[in-house]
């Protein structure tokens, strides 16, 4: 990786104890003693050197810098905000808070230029690269990946963008209101199957926490979401939005490497051969299947098949009809036979708790008694749990 | 008995999972390992040694050990396009025949697996409680558990050690989260006599007066028990609809900044008892505003449909909807408002109006295997954390190497 550039030293630090920042961090007068009122004479080196770290290069991260991420990795070693141009100065708090209240939509169009998924970082320079044009100096470009380290020394971790307000309401009222499936509504966002789930889950919690009456947390809500980085939503009946795409979140189609493809292999194989990628997962076990069926969206490399065998438009749309059709009744029929399972179970309602009786055969101890399927005490099959080292922590709790 | 080495000392520096000066100074002077001139031995010994500083210093090392997988989680992104296109034959067709290509394909980055070795912690209820950012040190995060403040799907879990599973949902208590994250409060000797009395006097009054907390705040489903089950009558239902009109005007009168919020929750009260008299729905389908809202609505345009010649007064016409639309509107907008007032507050644990610690926004990311919403303090635990080409979602403050010492350190078998 090539160094980075250090902007010089002089203008766009604050100098450690400027009077736009006025709070210093003193010095602790130690005492020696604990009841003790009498200063110790010696102040340890170490931490003489800890409060001028503190109130030096350290005092930029005291507080967060508004309308930014804030991370010690984008800052170098003398406390210069590494991606500042030359005349940058900090805004102090007060500052900021006054500039916020004036230009909120402002900034709500400027958050939409910066790109949200960036675990391209190409985006991300050319983001930057665009927006250096500007001249103004108090404005800080976007962060390069670099600049999102919140620990320097580790360059495989970097603070990942999380989803925004709007964004998440977004997708809650596309998969509530519209009934759109999960799976579409992930493709449609660039979020991943599990999170449009959870987004759903836990806005449907917040609205009926508003219905109650609850109080919410917003101040904190506010704040953190300041300081990360947020993917932002582009609306598309907006008319200044005609023609731009969504901006995805993170890679829908993540395939989880298999412990099996984990070894190297050298499978000879015929020149002649078609050896597909098919093949190759059956030389690494019988029953892995291909990448194509593994990933959370088949359904994508389908359609793009039918696509490239140059289907008419209706052909497409019949055959994704069908496969919906396919899937919903399987899921119908996985409800049915829950529904069923369920039927089964005899309930007894009482005032505090209802009893549930479930069928049970003997047989299921097996014929040596000790079936794990088997209930109840057995003979010669002692309980354990109070033995020790039996753990007692729940390993699952039921939505 | 030997004196118990400080939490953080700046004669031995070691980062801790908190937001505390200390951990910023010594993340800031964290270096890479000397491999030069020390002992493979040494080198892992210091490695283990200052990442388990971090890594659930609160779990015994014998603990860990068990907890420890030498099989690490890793994903690839693959791109449906080329899946579509290519059945994966392309790769080898024409080797043989001098096909090879010297050209040097884009090779992907590096997965960094080492960088993964604690990554079975991150499952555990406090630590994932600390990433996502409800508490400011993952010591807290394991109070907060163990005093009851944490419930996972809904369920008290007072164990911090519990294993999320995908898909686990966890709250804690939004008081806790904005004392733990919250500037801490600074009390004057006065204010905390005044407050001592304060407190003096309340415990007075609740001693000679025995507690009923029944009768306020009954519960839609104590409000649907009372009502007979039976279809109301038309001249039931224009009364009622009469009295929410007349709630309806009310909370329109106010305005926003008022600061009685008797107003507001007399109209959900009236809405409560609207929907307890179509008693077609149960409570827990129509929990959220909008869904009141648009049952109410149906309900009416299905009054309206039946007995359209007998009675049309009981219906609302536009207006009167549009009217009542607003009012759902602005009682969100009181509940969200109520919320953000962040104003002088002396019982709150913390400083008022709240703003964020020192030192909150260098710790400040949330990882991509968590799902946090911030407004309730809720968070989902999407999957186990992964590792994909160029990045490991176990945030670790340590360098490549020194995550490949430690888990060298535990590879070993004794």
């Amino acid at each position: 990786m090539a160094p980075r550039l250090r902007t010089s030293r002089l203008p766009s630090s604050v100098s450690p104890c400027s009077s736009s920042v006025p709070q210093c961090i003193s010095v602790p007068a130690c005492t020696s003693r604990a009841f003790s009122q009498t200063t110790s004479r010696q102040v340890t080196a170490r931490r003489r050197k800890f409060y001028e770290w503190l109130n030096g290069p350290g005092r930029q991260l005291k507080d967060p810098l508004p309308g930014s991420t804030n991370y010690l990795g984008a800052y170098d070693r003398y406390g210069n905000l590494i991606r500042a141009r030359p005349g940058y100065q900090r805004p102090s708090r007060d500052q900021a808070a006054k500039a916020q209240e004036e230009g909120a939509e402002k900034e709500s169009e400027e958050k939409e230029k910066i790109p949200g998924g960036q675990d391209n970082v190409d985006e991300l320079d050319m983001a930057a690269r665009r927006d250096a044009d500007s001249k103004d100096p108090d404005k800080l470009p976007p962060e390069t990946e670099e600049d999102l380290r919140p620990f320097p020394l580790n360059r495989y971790f970097r603070s990942q963008p999380v989803l925004s307000e709007e964004l998440r309401e977004a997708i809650y009222q596309r998969v509530t209101r519209d009934g759109t499936t999960v799976s579409l509504a992930s493709v449609e966002f660039g979020v991943s199957n599990e999170r449009v789930g959870a987004v759903v889950r836990l806005k449907q919690m917040e609205k009926e926490w508003i219905a109650q009456g609850k109080k919410l947390a917003l101040p904190y809500a506010k704040a953190v979401l300041d300081m990360l980085p947020t993917t932002p939503y582009v609306d598309p009946s907006l008319p200044e939005n005609r023609g731009k795409r969504p901006i995805p979140h993170e890679p829908i189609n993540d395939l989880i490497v298999h412990p099996a493809t984990r070894q190297q292999l050298f499978v000879p194989v015929a020149e002649s051969r078609q050896f597909t990628r098919v093949d190759a997962g059956k030389a690494f076990d019988n029953n892995l299947l291909p990448a194509d069926e593994r990933i959370p969206h088949p359904e994508l490399v389908l359609a793009e098949r039918e696509l490239a065998a140059g289907l008419s438009f209706e052909e497409r749309r019949r055959l994704a009809e069908e496969r919906l059709a396919k899937e919903q009744a399987k899921k119908k029929a996985e409800e049915e036979r829950k529904q069923a399972e369920l039927a089964k179970l005899k309930t007894v309602p009482k005032r505090r708790w209802d009893f549930v009786f479930q069928d049970i055969s003997v047989e299921h101890a097996g014929k040596d008694g000790r079936g794990p399927k088997g209930v109840g005490w057995r003979y010669g099959f002692p309980h354990e749990d109070r033995k020790k080292g039996q753990v007692k922590i729940p390993t699952k709790v039921e939505a | 008995m030997r004196k118990k080495p400080r939490f953080h000392s700046l004669k031995k520096l070691k980062v801790r999972q908190d937001w505390s000066r200390w951990s910023l100074y010594s993340l800031s002077q964290l270096k890479p390992p000397n491999t030069a001139m020390r002992t493979y031995f040494q080198q892992k010994w210091t490695a283990k040694s200052d990442t388990r500083a971090y890594h659930g210093e609160q779990i015994r090392e014998k603990k860990w050990k068990r907890l420890f997988k030498r099989s690490i989680p890793a994903v690839v992104p693959m791109d449906h396009r080329y899946l579509a296109r290519y059945d994966g034959s392309e790769q080898a067709s024409g080797r043989g025949a001098g096909l090879d290509t010297e050209e040097s394909q884009r090779t992907p980055p590096m997965t960094p697996y080492m960088q993964m070795t604690y990554y079975p912690i991150e499952r555990r209820l406090d630590t994932a409680i600390f990433r996502s950012l409800f508490a400011s040190s993952v010591r807290q995060a394991r109070q907060f558990v163990v005093h009851g403040l944490v419930k996972v799907n809904g369920k008290k879990m007072p164990y911090p050690g519990y294993m999320l599973n995908p898909g686990d949902m966890f709250q804690v208590e939004p008081e806790s989260v904005m004392f733990a994250t919250g500037a801490p409060k600074t009390r004057s000797a006065f204010a905390r006599r005044i407050a001592a009395e304060k407190k003096a006097a309340l415990g007075d009054t609740r001693s000679n007066k025995p507690a009923d907390d029944d009768e306020h705040d009954p519960t839609i489903a104590q409000l649907a028990a009372q009502i007979p089950r039976d279809e109301p009558t038309a001249a039931d239902l224009k009364k009622h609809m009469q009295e929410l009109m007349a709630s309806v005007d009310e909370v329109l009168a106010t305005e926003v900044k008022a600061k009685d919020k008797q107003k507001f929750r007399e109209f959900r009260q009236s809405v409560k008892k609207a929907i307890a008299l179509w008693k077609k729905a149960n409570p827990e389908t129509v929990s959220t505003l909008d869904a009141q809202f648009d049952f109410l609505k149906k309900q009416l345009a299905e009054k309206m449909d039946k007995d359209v010649g007998k009675s049309e007064d009981v219906g609302m016409s536009a207006e009167d909807q549009e009217k009542l639309k607003k009012a759902f509107e602005k009682l969100k907008e009181k509940a969200e408002y109520e919320a953000t007032w962040n104003k002088k507050d002396s019982s709150k644990p913390y400083a008022t109006p709240w703003r964020p610690r020192d030192y909150m926004s260098a710790f400040a990311f949330i990882p991509r295997y968590l799902e946090v919403n911030q407004n309730i303090c809720a968070a989902v635990y999407l999957r186990h954390p992964v590792a994909r080409p160029g990045l490991a979602e176990v945030p670790t403050p340590f360098s490549y190497e020194t995550g490949q010492l430690a888990f060298n350190w535990y590879l070993r078998r004794r």
